[in-house]
């Protein structure tokens, strides 16, 4: 046994971990070795001290506080709860294609007058076709409103017709 | 309920390792911070007190690392302990806070992993197996930190203070 030896053994020694053999050969060396006797001693007493270490109880206002954790946490998962409701993700969805639009035609000039002329275009294209729309159904009603009138006419002559007959 | 378990455990192993109560108080409102925004991850199979330890320690080891530079001296050992200290003899309380005081002085010299391990094992007096799964480290590792650390320990505090020979 040496120095180095003991001090690997030290812990065992102290805990009863060690066989009889162990034991006679540490005490050996101890009674040889006044530097490995004076290190023992002191951790035997290192170690009896700190199992007697005082407990101290926590301040009343550390406890205040720690106890007004859980509803500060639950008020900002309540906050939080609310921004990510799976109802709310079609709103974000829409939101993100907007801004993806409006970014494209904010950021770029070239864009945005392309943008301008092609939406000026097909306004204009559209108003045609509606007013196109409107002359048609203006000719439409022309024609029902002739329809009506031969129909009534060609009644009139057959209850003319008939009253000859009778 | 979690508060009135755990919060005097808590507080009395970050007042142990830091030294300074002002740091252990907020220490333990972090710890307990963590703990409320973790406690839906937290798998009901495995052992609470284990659980919530291992966080402690993770959040003590890493806030020390972080703060090493704006360390100041640990507490004074009276300013908190004389009053805790559990009931004995006259001479044998004499003797054993006198021990405690330069343990507490010395304790900062362990790095904070020696530190640690000492405060489970001799303080808290918790089986090598609950401190490997705490630390989450081998069985032997964990025996062999503890052995080093009440090395160094003694090594600092024997009569003649010559150190460890290790």
């Amino acid at each position: 046994m040496n120095c180095r030896r003991l001090q690997d053994l030290l812990s065992a020694y102290l805990e009863g971990e060690l066989g009889p053999a162990g034991v006679a050969e540490c005490d050996a060396h101890l009674r040889t070795c006044p530097d490995c006797a004076s290190l023992m001693s002191a951790a035997r007493e290192i170690r009896r001290s700190l199992s007697g270490f005082p407990e101290l109880e926590a301040s009343p206002s550390l406890l205040l506080k720690l106890r007004g954790l859980p509803e500060k946490s639950k008020k900002a998962r309540f906050r939080l709860d609310f921004l990510v409701k799976p109802s709310l993700q079609p709103v974000y969805a829409a939101a993100t294609v907007l801004l993806v639009i409006i970014s494209f035609y904010a950021f770029n000039a070239q864009n945005r007058r392309a943008v301008n002329k092609a939406v000026s275009r097909q306004f204009h294209i559209g108003c045609g076709r509606v007013e196109k729309l409107l002359a048609r159904a203006e000719g439409i009603t022309d024609g029902m409103g002739a329809y009506r009138d031969d129909l009534l006419d060609s009644l009139k002559s057959f209850q003319l017709l008939r009253k000859k007959g009778e | 309920m979690l508060v009135n378990s755990y919060s005097k455990k808590i507080f009395n192993m970050a007042y142990q390792f830091t030294g300074s109560y002002e740091q252990a108080e907020d220490a333990t409102q972090e710890i307990f911070i963590k703990l409320f925004h973790s406690l839906r991850k937290f798998d009901f199979d495995r052992n609470f007190t284990a659980w919530l330890l291992t966080m402690t320690k993770n959040h003590l080891i890493d806030d020390y690392r972080r703060t090493r530079r704006e360390r100041t001296q640990r507490d004074d050992y009276d300013e908190h302990y004389l009053c805790a200290s559990p009931a004995e003899n006259p001479e044998n309380r004499l003797f054993r806070e006198e021990e405690r005081k330069k343990i507490w002085e010395k304790l900062d010299l362990l790095s904070p992993e020696l530190r640690m391990t000492l405060i489970l094992r001799d303080i808290q007096g918790r089986s090598y197996e609950e401190i490997a799964g705490i630390m989450s480290l081998p069985l032997g590792t964990v025996k062999s930190r503890v052995n080093r650390a009440r090395l160094q320990l003694a090594g600092l505090l024997r009569p003649d203070q010559k150190g460890d020979k290790a």
